[in-house]
């Protein structure tokens, strides 16, 4: 079998110094595929990251019951103070909490008291705490409070935060859907090519008595180094371009990203595996419709 | 029994190439098939190493049958025998030796095994010394001796040869003829497809006479004297 290796590796290697500007092209498209695809991954693990990260990092809404007295109201601004942890307590009245969402809406389109009728919106209390990573547990203590109809943190922005990663995860699968397709395509004619100029041999090697796989492999082999060869070079544009990233990131406080070796090597072995992936595709195709075995 | 036939017809869209061929060839026999052009000789080749698979009839070689045989299987027939061509189909890219060695490396054989084989054969063939050689470089009737060391290189039982002089003059047929007897008198079975009269009846071998897709004679050495 090692001898065989050598000899499958060998013409694999021969059939793309032969064709070198169409095996470049190929390989080329694939590094763009799989770069893709590395970036959008990235991108969603770190948006993930940050997301769990802002959800204990934001300030506390706690939202009043409408029919507080001001005195009531005052007796729950103490009990929030009172809280371990809480750094400062803002009152947001519910006039003011009507002026941002009128802000937010565009002041022109919609007169929103009008619409409503009037303002629906409850007092509020604006907390922000010491240690952000506190804020789960003052939020649970907030909720105990006689008068506090709801709690709430963060959500907005990790709510954008997720439409945003969705949506980063759309656009980057029809990318790579396109690009992998045209991968493949690649891949698959330059089988193809490969099969023709070798067309002689193979019918030699039928009629002299090689296997049918004995034929392919040398095929299969210049496929998968294809798709090899180009996710090995879109991780190392990936790789070189994140640890760049990470370096200029880290200096900057409470900017948290994915720096995980073991999880960014799981991601990179993936890609080389997905690279291999579209080789064997594109060289199965070409096999299928163009040697005849 | 090397090769049998019985009762093989190939019937293709356009008409029968071969009607109801029976034939039996002997280890270590030589056989010429001769016949008009259309006759089905290249039909009756084909067919013993399963390019082609007859319509009706079945063939044996070395006792197993072509027609019932796996797929998985028809390499093993295949490594049995060595083919020789009219037009040689040599590996423009690949030197002499590197053409022979071809021939076992696409077996599987190993590389030492290459190397002690590949320069017997070339001597067998006379073309000691052309080793590094591309075929562009040699005569018609050396390239023809590189196509028969190739067909030897794994020791096949049988070798077919389908007008494997038809491409050079009177000479060098006659040099690839004695080179053929040569390797018959050493054991190797061969089949030869030929148009050359003067050729089969210098080398007073077997003749198989197929005339519209039949058997019309088949003469014992030293009988066919037209
Ligand atoms: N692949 C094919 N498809 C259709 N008809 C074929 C095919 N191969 C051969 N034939 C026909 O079968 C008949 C026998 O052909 P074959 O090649 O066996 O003749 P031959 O004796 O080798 O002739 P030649 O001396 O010219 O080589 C011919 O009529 C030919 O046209
Ligand atoms: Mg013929």
């Amino acid at each position: 079998m090692m001898k065989n290796l050598v000899y499958f590796f060998r013409e694999a290697l021969k059939s793309m110094a032969r064709n070198h500007l169409l095996s470049f092209a190929t390989i080329s498209t694939v590094a763009i595929c799989i770069l893709i695809l590395g970036m959008a991954i990235l991108a969603t693990l770190n948006a993930s990251h940050l997301i769990t990260r802002l959800e204990s990092d934001l300030e506390i809404m706690s939202y009043l019951h409408k029919d507080l007295s001001p005195a009531q109201t005052v007796k729950v601004e103490q009990e929030l103070k009172a809280i371990a942890g809480v750094d400062s307590v803002r009152f947001v009245s519910r006039d003011e909490a009507l002026r941002y969402l009128q802000e937010s809406y565009g002041e022109d389109r919609y007169d929103l008291e009008k619409t409503l009728g009037n303002n629906p919106l409850p007092d509020a209390y604006e907390i922000k705490a010491v240690d952000p990573h506190e804020v789960p547990l003052i939020a649970q203590q907030i909720e105990q409070i006689v008068g506090v109809e709801r709690v709430s943190y963060g959500k907005e922005l990790v709510n954008n935060l997720f439409l945003a990663t969705k949506w980063v995860r759309v656009l980057s699968l029809i990318f790579i859907v396109l690009l992998s397709l045209g991968a493949i395509f690649l891949i698959a004619t330059t089988i193809r090519l490969a099969i023709f100029s070798r067309r002689k041999e193979v019918y030699l090697m039928k009629l002299i008595g090689s296997t049918d796989w004995f034929v392919r492999w040398p095929f299969f082999i210049e496929g998968i180094l294809l798709g090899t060869a180009g996710a090995l070079i879109a991780i190392l544009l990936l790789a070189v371009g994140y640890d760049t990233l990470i370096g200029s990131i880290q200096s900057v406080p409470f900017m948290p990203v994915v720096s995980n070796r073991t999880m960014l090597l799981e991601v990179y072995s993936g890609l080389v595996l997905i690279g291999a992936t579209l080789g064997v595709l594109g060289t199965y195709i070409s096999l299928n419709r163009f040697l005849d075995i | 029994m090397l090769v049998q036939f019985y009762n093989v017809s190939k019937i293709y869209p356009k008409g029968k190439a071969l009607d109801d061929i029976s034939l039996k060839i002997d280890r270590g026999e030589f056989v010429f098939l001769m016949g008009p052009s259309g006759a089905g000789k290249s039909t009756i080749i084909k067919m013993m190493f399963r390019e082609e698979e007859p319509t009706r009839g079945q063939i044996f070689i070395a006792d197993r049958s072509l027609v019932r045989m796996k797929r998985n299987d028809v390499p093993k027939v295949r490594r049995n025998m060595g083919i020789v061509f009219q037009d040689f189909k040599l590996l423009e890219r690949k030197t002499v030796y590197e053409n022979v060695a071809f021939a076992m490396e696409v077996v599987g054989a190993s590389q030492r095994n290459i190397k002690a084989r590949v320069p017997e054969v070339l001597s067998m063939v006379g073309l000691r010394g052309k080793d590094n050689s591309f075929p562009g470089e040699l005569s018609g009737g050396e390239q023809q001796r590189v196509g028969i060391a190739r067909a030897l290189a794994n020791q096949p039982l049988l070798l077919i040869a389908d007008e494997p002089t038809g491409n050079l003059d009177i000479d060098n047929s006659m040099e690839i003829l004695n080179l053929l007897i040569d390797i018959n008198r050493k054991g190797t079975t061969i089949i030869m497809a030929t148009h050359d009269r003067e050729l089969v009846k210098a080398a007073q071998k077997r003749v198989v006479l197929l005339e519209k897709g039949k058997v019309a004679a088949d003469y014992a050495p030293g009988e066919y004297v037209i």
